[in-house]
């Protein structure tokens, strides 16, 4: 006796069926790639171990953000974290930030032995470096940023009157975004580039953390060596990311004591020229073919 | 295959050299390969591998051209890469992704939908045996499996052509057995076509069905691997009894033969083919001396027979490297 049809479920077959759907041009793919490297960095889909670093990164940020809202929501005339300290505290923090994703985006591909696959398929050598920068400058903004908006949106909401606070403090969003974005980018590119040379995180992660402690006691000794002529002496920051981020924080938010006494268009051109640097060494580089 | 003509070629080149430094990988090679599948046999440093390169895009030809599924290799690189896949030969899994994550991954890579790529990566994986395990990381899989895996990935975005590299590295021998079922399934219901780079005779003879042999950077053979009714090959032969008096018989006749190699039954001789009159002479000594003829065929060529004679003359008559494995 047969059983009457669907009683008891119905067979699927699973025999191997043709793909004639779409096929989506490189934008698809530099932002799947992308995509892809941002979960990985931050560990989704992977071990909780993968996830804890990230995790307490992004704490270290929140927290400070958080609790200069809460000061301001009960104590609205005591100003907790100025914009310029945000930045100031989150150098460290972004810098760790990228010493640890940035060697995820490059090293991981070369150690796993990623790229000939990548490069067999249709992304090509160049998107696949500007998929791995855009997945890098989003995450790194994520930290710099992000929680920069955030402390902007609670001081304006928290005001008295929030709109005109809002409205007022526009030209304070205008340089968080300036400061935050170019923050990110500059030490990603850093980070990628120093990355893209080894298939070793470790290596990767050691290098990118000395590099950013040797640039700093390069930075004095040429500051040192250059005391008597103060007009050459300030430029000894363009060796430090550290004292070209104050700088750039100091003249953005009119705090000319932070970083050296350099006109702010001049440490942008210079932040700028640093990243375009960086991202033509990886572009030549990953266009090297056997 | 899928869209093409039969008679179409898979596979084009030219003149095609490749030197790195001084050293030549590959050197003026002329290829027009069917749209079948196809093996790519030489000894190690034949070339086999910086050819595979080369028809993918990956590395640039020093000269000469080559041509995958009518598109250019090098002019057309991104269109073809749409088109073919690729599994290395080295071992090319992120050991902390699951397999599903990472198959659908290099199916968004190649083009396919978010939605469209999950949906393949589940098929594929389960054609290649890895249903149930789709979702452990990769790092926990044996050999076998992420050879499947990476098998699975070269297949997801259903190309026209894939490029298998030594794809039986490190199995054992039921791995291996299981693979080549894969890969013959592939080409036959799948409809993909294959080009399988190996230096195992076994497997390409198993899989393929078209052999280009590869020594110092040169074709030294290219051809189908079986040859339907060769009226030029010798001659297998085996009688009942002794067959003393039908082996002096054909000697007499001016047939030379040898016995057949350890391969065949002992009883079975191999009669060197004569002309149209090689036929007639087995016939009438089998008759003379009362032999009953049990079998009589033409001897087929075998892989390994092809593949020594090729690499060991070389393209230029220079003694060739023998690193054969015949498992």
């Amino acid at each position: 006796m047969s059983a009457a049809p669907g009683q008891y479920g119905e067979i699927f077959d699973r025999g191997y069926r043709h793909y004639d759907g779409p096929r989506l041009g490189q934008a698809q793919a530099i932002w799947a790639l992308a995509r892809y490297s941002v979960a990985r960095a931050l560990g989704m889909r992977r071990p909780w171990t993968a996830k804890i670093i990230p995790m307490l990164l992004y704490a270290a940020v929140s927290i400070p953000v958080l609790i200069a809202i809460g000061i301001r929501a009960f104590f609205p005339a005591f100003e907790f974290l100025s914009y310029p300290e945000f930045f100031g505290a989150i150098f460290l923090l972004v810098g760790i930030f990228v010493a640890l994703i940035a060697p995820e985006m490059m090293s991981s591909d070369r150690h796993d032995g990623l790229l000939p696959l990548y490069f067999s398929r249709p992304i090509g050598r160049s998107p696949y470096v500007l998929a791995k920068l855009l997945a890098t400058g989003l995450l790194t903004l994520s930290m710099s940023l992000l929680p920069a908006v955030v402390l902007w949106l609670g001081n304006g909401l928290l005001a008295p009157e929030p709109l005109p606070a809002m409205r007022a403090g526009l030209d304070d969003l205008g340089r968080i975004v300036v400061a935050g974005t170019m923050i990110a980018f500059y030490l990603g590119a850093i980070g990628l580039l120093i990355s893209s040379f080894t298939g070793r995180k470790s290596v990767a992660v050691g290098v990118i953390i000395l590099g950013f402690v040797l640039s700093e006691s390069l930075s004095v000794a040429i500051l040192q060596a250059f005391r008597d002529r103060p007009d050459l002496a300030r430029w000894s920051m363009v060796v430090s990311p550290s004292r070209t981020i104050a700088t750039l924080v100091g003249q953005l938010f009119g705090e000319p004591d932070l970083g050296a006494d350099v006109p702010l268009n001049a440490v942008l051109g210079v932040m700028a020229a640093v990243i375009a640097i960086c991202c033509a060494v990886m572009f030549a580089w990953y266009q090297r073919r056997d | 295959m899928r869209g093409e003509a039969a008679d179409a070629l898979s596979i084009e080149t030219a003149g095609l050299v490749k030197r790195y430094g001084t050293v030549v990988a590959l050197d003026h090679v002329d290829l027009a390969v069917p749209r079948a599948a196809v093996g790519l046999l030489g000894p190690n440093g034949a070339g086999k591998s910086t050819l595979l390169k080369i028809l993918l895009g990956l590395s640039r030809p020093s000269g000469g051209s080559a041509r995958v599924l009518g598109r250019d290799a090098v002019v057309d690189g991104r269109e073809l890469r749409m088109r073919v896949g690729y599994m290395p030969e080295t071992d090319t899994l992120p050991d902390n992704a699951t397999a599903a994550d990472f198959v659908t991954h290099m199916a968004e890579m190649s083009g396919v939908p978010r939605r469209a790529a999950r949906q393949r990566a589940a098929d594929v994986l389960y054609q290649v045996g890895l249903d149930e395990e789709r979702y452990r990381l990769v790092k926990g899989f044996s050999t076998g499996m992420k050879q499947r895996v990476k098998l699975a990935q070269a297949i997801v975005h259903d190309p026209e052509l894939v490029f298998l590299d030594e794809p039986t590295n490190g199995l054992d021998p039921l791995g291996r057995e299981e693979m080549l079922e894969l890969i013959s399934r592939i080409h036959q219901q799948l409809g993909i076509l294959v080009v399988l780079s190996s230096h195992i005779l076994d497997d390409v003879e198993r899989v393929c069905d078209y052999v280009v042999v590869l020594d110092g950077g040169q074709v030294v053979a290219s051809q189908p691997l079986h040859v339907p009714d060769d009226d030029t090959a010798d001659l297998h032969v085996r009688v009942d009894g002794d067959p003393g008096p039908f082996l002096k018989r054909l000697e007499e006749l001016g047939l030379a033969t040898r016995p057949a190699g350890i391969e065949y039954t002992s009883d079975e001789f191999v009669v060197a083919r004569d002309g149209d009159r090689s036929l007639d002479a087995i016939r009438d000594a089998a008759a003379m001396t009362g032999s009953p003829l049990r079998l009589l065929r033409p001897a087929k060529r075998t892989l390994e027979e092809l593949y020594v004679d090729s690499v060991g003359a070389g393209a230029n008559g220079a003694p060739g490297r023998r690193r054969v494995s015949k498992r």
